[in-house]
């Protein structure tokens, strides 16, 4: 019965996501534009050789820094190394996506329900919130999670076809699948419930949409502390990384489970 | 008794919003809730149907608690919300089997089409529910709430913000699902709505004032008055009325007396005799009515100088 349920709010979840103009355009246009932009300034280097960047003192210290991780790619041309360096910062630029579809679909998915006070119905049924708060993380997860592997398959494509396939043995490394099959899933299911207990509190989906934003800072600053050079995300280190997530998503979903009590629903979310 | 109440009680915060209830209900009746607004009827009916908990005391809902086992008695109740909400971008079927999709159903989408056959929507089953009136909406939600063959059906205020024509249909049908047998739990503030549908109706102000059948509540503060029109009334008349001891209270408005009898189908004929004796000239003798507002009224008055 439990797993009947679950699909049953899966099937609905998607459903109602998919009259939403705007869940379309988030799975679809947004992982484009991130993956255009990414591949785009590998082009970039090369078209236009780099010159002025390999000068620039910044450049200089960080691809001294991968070359003291990757000894490998000292070996390499220094546009190239750039290239590497890049298509190394898309591992979390790519972590953006399951991060906003999540969070996006969890407070779409929360305020609807608050708006048409649909939900006190619903908990009139023999369904366990429990089983509610999952249905509805999966079904923000899930898509999040595909997206993302289907981005990453699209990134490797166009590396390939764009001509640069020997980069992605410095590129492919373990971390790059930790991240897509560790740290994206437990990211889509931390932004979800994050965007739940958000929008659980907020009044409209004007202060949900607020929470997004909110949620994807740390995902930046990640990017913008290895973009930096201050920290390499070596194999060990982006393990550590996605565990931390893994642990804490633990925690993030017992506060949510006690938001999502059937108590709390009916007497807070008026 | 279906249900029972044991000194059930909520507090939100300070404020005592349902304050040792006692109340039982009878299977395949329709009791009712009758209270103005504040007065806990929302707050009863979401305790017996599960949703929230009790500060203290307990209710008893077909042999089960509901604040133990929520979901046991999730089974076997429908409940029509205060305000019922759709998923407005889907069907007015979708939006059904979603819910149905919650219970140990075989045949869902028979009962689907059964009752939205019956509720006169089939035509619109696929038409998204954000399109629907509020009328269409209201019954749609009775629907929701009679698929799953519930044994208790609980409507909280089901005609509130209906124009008065849709009232009185979703009234009849609610007549029409006591004639199948439904347990129904209703709560109202609207007083003629509950003398026309309950058999029951416990009138509450978070405790609960009283608990009868519509006829005995008018019965009980039902002080009969005869009302006698006279061409003149003078101190004469007065005093001879006075000294009649069957006469409980009496008053008098310009040339009309308002007399309560002890029991009026025995002293009325005798009281208009001593009227003409003292030489009162009568043109009208009529009952004073009470209407269920002023017993309602007088009730919850009598609450408060308590
Ligand atoms: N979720 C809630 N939080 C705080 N106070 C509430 C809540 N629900 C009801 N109350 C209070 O409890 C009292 C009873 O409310 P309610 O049961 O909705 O009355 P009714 O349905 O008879 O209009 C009111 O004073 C109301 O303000
Ligand atoms: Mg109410």
């Amino acid at each position: 019965m439990t797993k009947q349920r679950i699909f049953n709010i899966l099937k609905k979840e998607w459903q109602v996501m998919f009259t939403e103009l705007n869940s379309l355009m988030l799975v679809t246009v947004l992982p484009v534009i991130i993956l255009a932009q990414g591949l785009l300034y590998v082009w970039l280097i090369e078209k236009f050789g780099g010159e002025s960047m390999i000068n620039s003192s910044f450049f200089q210290s960080v691809l001294r820094k991968i070359s003291e991780v990757m000894s490998a790619v000292s070996n390499l041309e220094i546009t190239e190394q750039l290239q590497v360096f890049l298509l190394s910062q898309f591992n979390f630029y790519l972590l953006l996506i399951p991060v906003m579809i999540a969070v996006s679909f969890a407070t779409f998915s929360i305020v609807d329900e608050k708006q048409t006070h649909s939900l006190e119905a619903l908990l009139a049924t023999p369904v366990r919130t429990w089983e509610l708060l999952l249905g509805k993380a999966l079904s923000g997860a899930i898509p999040a999670i595909i997206v993302t592997w289907i981005c990453g398959a699209l990134l490797l494509l166009g590396v390939q076809v764009l001509g640069w396939g020997d980069l992605l043995t410095y590129f492919l490394n373990p971390a790059w699948f930790i991240i897509l099959f560790l740290l994206t899933p437990a990211i889509s299911i931390l932004s979800f419930l994050l965007g739940v207990i958000g929008s659980a509190r907020a009044k409209d989906s004007k202060s949900a949409q607020n929470l997004v934003v909110l949620i994807v800072l740390p995902v930046l600053a990640l990017i913008g502390i290895q973009i930096s050079g201050v920290v390499w995300f070596t194999t060990i280190l982006t393990l550590v990384l996605a565990l931390a997530v893994v642990v804490i998503d633990f925690f993030v979903l017992k506060v949510a489970v006690r938001l999502f009590s059937r108590e709390s629903i009916i007497i807070s979310w008026r | 008794m279906i249900i029972e109440t044991n000194n059930l009680t909520r507090k939100f915060g300070d404020r005592l919003a349902v304050d040792n209830l006692n109340l039982t209900a009878e299977e395949g009746k329709i009791l009712g809730f009758l209270g103005p607004n504040g007065a806990g009827k929302t707050t009863t009916m979401r305790m017996l149907a599960g949703l929230i908990s009790p500060t203290s005391g307990y209710a008893v809902v077909d042999g089960i608690r509901p604040d133990k086992e929520a979901e046991r008695v999730h089974e076997i109740i429908g409940i029509l919300t205060e305000t019922p909400g759709f998923y407005n971008n889907l069907s007015a079927q979708r939006n059904l089997e979603y819910f149905a999709g919650f219970y140990n159903l075989s045949d869902a989408s028979a009962q689907i089409e059964k009752y939205l056959k019956l509720m006169e929507l089939w035509e619109r089953k696929s038409d998204k529910v954000g399109t629907f009136s509020k009328g269409m909406k209201q019954r749609l939600a009775i629907t929701r709430a009679l698929i799953h063959r519930p044994k208790i059906l609980f409507l909280d205020e089901p005609t509130s913000g209906l124009d008065p024509e849709v009232s009185q249909e979703v009234r009849g049908l609610i007549q029409n699902l006591s004639r199948e047998g439904y347990t129904i739990i209703l709560s109202t503030h609207n007083l003629s709505e509950a003398e026309q549908l309950c058999h029951r109706i416990a009138v509450i102000r978070s405790a609960l004032v009283t608990l009868d059948t519509p006829a005995n509540l008018r019965k009980r503060l039902f002080k009969h008055q005869t009302m006698i029109k006279l061409e003149e009334i003078d101190e004469n008349l007065i005093q001879a009325i006075s000294k009649l001891d069957y006469v409980n209270k009496h008053s008098r408005e310009e040339n009309t007396l308002l007399i309560e009898l002890a029991d009026p189908s025995k002293h009325q004929s005798d009281l208009i005799k001593k009227i003409v004796e003292a030489g009162g000239r009568i043109i009208e003798v009529t009952d004073k009515k009470h209407s269920l507002e002023d017993i309602y009224l007088s009730l919850l008055n009598e609450e408060e100088k308590i």
